[in-house]
């Protein structure tokens, strides 16, 4: 049977980056899942059924190959589905209610990363935070509602100026935000009592993947000895990390820093734009999951207990991901 | 304004003058308005607007306090050993002269020393604009040495943008990043070089905002980071215990008021200009005296003063006598 027109839509959403933000292409991902098993129309056995949609998760996987929350929501459904041996009909409800259970607990993640990452920041606290992470925020908003919050620095975030939503998150909660530009940390981080991130993806050794200025402004804090803490749902641990990929870095458009006019008129000068850095484990003094708090070299952890049937699969290939109708054929 | 530029500008591009043109500039408005004075009241009224319009506009310049503090000493001296006002004002016209001279000369000097410290195949990460680090890689460049460059925006101002433009222009491979990415790039970097507003007495540098970052990230590379600082660049008011005043400004350095109109309402910013970068970060200051480890910085004070500690007055002891001569 042919894939849902409003499964491609979607997966086409997460490919153009019409949907972006880790949490939302996760959420996206598994209700295009949902979608699919629900719009199954092809015949009523166990075996078509898992081919179906072994094929529609790796549509979805393919979408973005570097995204690392997209292939650990397909996971989540797919572990449940093709560990389950039952009737159809069973088997279908099996990936509805993961999916469903997977939104669900995306959504709850970011709150209960805000009431643990809260109990960490001390009284009367200055934080700083880089670009803009929902669970960062929820971090903030929930302790400054504590009482606990005097003050928050919000870095700019060239080139594209996350740190201004931050700014707006920030003061519609309330909490006092000052603005500062990516070149001023090390001058403003001895105010700071606390530092505040998110991530976009952690590596099976605890290193932090996250918006490019990050590994500085913890380096910098890190002189100071100011701790740094990182609030990451589970789904952004990285399994293809354990078995020794590399995380990808993304270089994007150099027109994000200066006009296109402005390259044109200087043909001679390279504008890079990398999007994320690497913070390395020694830099990091907690990472905040909705599971808890971890040390980031606890970061393999997590991963067995959420991804540990991906990371046995992922061993078995060669490619360092999985590609699930190939799986099936086992 | 081309409407690219007009674009830039809208988040914050502004190119400011540099330590060294900022001297420059200040000496000719010195020059222009000591023409009008008619007695020794109207140089003292001048001197103290001098150093007001220098502690509001630029109060991290330890060039200018240590340009005014030679102008100070003529009109006080002058004042007080009753020399005919006529010779004074020639006086300090000669000491402007010198000063001009010196300003380019120091830099032209220091350049050629600092330029020996880089190497074929260097890839340099410099940062804002600097005249003296440009004059360095000119006199490089000149030696045939073959180089790459690094250089971040550098905001407030974005003055990055005019370097990457000027280095381009020179011929050399010149790669345009943002501030954030300086750790990311830094394991491609063999050093840093950069200009400086002042120089502490401990050998700390003041100089553009995120050059301490840099320098910090370099250090953890284990990245040689390298200062162009003529000694007119020392600060003596830090010898007497005063802290070099860092001004910060706010949103308008960042951007126009139209962006500004997007944002909400309580958006507060604050933009410091420049920053501190400690001496345990610098490997060597480049002066026109020689390239020496910023700790030994007294030795070269001793040297161009002829004793240590100096024997120059601070400013606020200028302006004492200034004061009496206005009675």
């Amino acid at each position: 049977m042919e894939i849902p027109v409003k499964v491609l839509k979607i997966a086409d959403g997460i490919k153009t980056m019409r949907i972006r933000g880790a949490g939302k292409i996760a959420r996206a991902a598994a209700e295009a899942l949902k979608i699919a098993a629900l719009e199954y129309s092809g015949s009523r056995d166990e075996k078509s059924f898992k081919r179906y949609m072994a094929r529609v998760a790796d549509l979805l996987i393919s979408t973005r190959p570097t995204a690392v929350s997209l292939p650990n929501a397909v996971y989540y459904v797919m572990y449940r589905l093709l560990t389950t041996e039952d009737r159809f009909d069973e088997l279908r409800n099996t990936v509805i209610r993961a999916t469903e259970q997977f939104i669900q607990e995306s959504i709850d993640a970011v709150r209960k990363i805000g009431e643990i990452g809260a109990k960490r920041i001390p009284d009367n606290a200055v934080v700083l935070t880089h670009c803009h992470s929902t669970a960062a925020v929820s971090v903030i908003t929930t302790a400054y509602r504590m009482g606990k919050i005097r003050k928050v620095y919000s870095t700019e975030t060239r080139p594209f100026f996350q740190g201004r939503i931050t700014m707006r998150h920030l003061l519609e909660a309330g909490v006092p935000a000052v603005q500062i530009p990516d070149s001023a940390v090390r001058y403003i981080m001895h105010e700071v009592d606390q530092v505040v991130v998110g991530a976009d993806t952690i590596a099976s050794n605890g290193a932090v993947v996250n918006k490019v200025g990050t590994s500085q402004v913890a380096l910098a804090a890190h002189e100071a000895r100011i701790r740094v803490f990182v609030a990451a749902e589970t789904y952004k641990f990285s399994p293809s990390t354990a078995i020794g990929e590399l995380v990808p870095i993304e270089f994007r458009s150099p027109e994000e820093i200066v006009p296109k006019e402005w390259m044109e008129k200087y043909k001679g000068i390279e504008v890079l734009n990398p999007s994320f850095d690497v913070t390395p484990p020694e830099y990091i003094d907690a990472i905040i999951t909705e599971l808890g708090v971890i040390p980031p070299q606890a970061a393999i952890l997590v991963l067995l207990d959420r991804f540990g049937w991906a990371l046995s699969k992922l061993k078995q290939g060669e490619l360092g991901k999985i590609v699930f109708e190939e799986t099936l054929e086992e | 304004m081309s409407s690219f530029e007009e674009a830039l500008a809208r988040n914050g591009y502004s190119i400011g003058l540099t330590s060294s043109e900022y001297t420059l500039e200040f000496i000719e408005y010195l020059a222009k308005n000591t023409a009008t004075t008619r007695n020794y009241k109207d140089l003292a009224i001048l001197f103290k607007n001098a150093v007001r319009k220098l502690e509001l506009e630029r109060p991290a310049s330890a060039q200018v306090y240590n340009l005014l503090r030679d102008i100070g000493l003529i009109i006080s001296e002058g004042a007080e050993d009753q020399v005919d006002f006529e010779t004074t004002k020639n006086n300090i016209i000669d000491a402007l002269d010198i000063w001009r001279n010196r300003v380019i000369k120091e830099c032209e000097e220091t350049a050629v020393i600092a330029s020996h410290r880089l190497v074929n195949g260097d890839v340099v990460l410099t940062h804002s604009r600097s005249i003296c680090v440009l004059k360095t890689i000119e006199n490089a460049m000149k030696q045939g040495k073959r180089l790459e460059f690094y250089v971040p925006e550098s905001r407030p101002g974005m003055e990055g943008l005019a370097t990457a433009i000027k280095l381009n222009e020179m011929g050399f491979k010149v790669r345009l990043i943002v501030d954030s990415a300086v750790r990311f790039f830094m394991k491609n970097i063999t050093k840093v070089l950069v200009g400086a507003e002042a120089v502490a007495v401990n050998g700390a540098v003041v100089s553009k905002v995120g050059t301490s970052l840099i320098s910090l990230i370099a250090n953890e590379a284990r990245v040689r980071v390298f200062v162009v600082a003529p000694t007119s660049k020392f600060s003596i008011e830090t010898l007497f215990g005063e802290l070099v005043e860092l001004p910060e400004g706010d949103w308008r350095r960042l951007m126009t008021p139209d962006i500004l109109a997007k944002l909400p309402e309580n958006y507060r910013a604050r933009v410091p200009i420049y920053d501190v970068t400690p001496p345990n970060y610098i490997d060597g200051i480049a002066t026109e005296h020689g390239l020496f480890a910023p700790q030994a910085l007294p030795v070269i004070l001793k040297e161009i003063y002829g004793s240590w500690p100096p024997k120059a007055p601070s400013i606020e002891e200028v302006l004492e006598k200034i004061d009496s001569i206005i009675g």
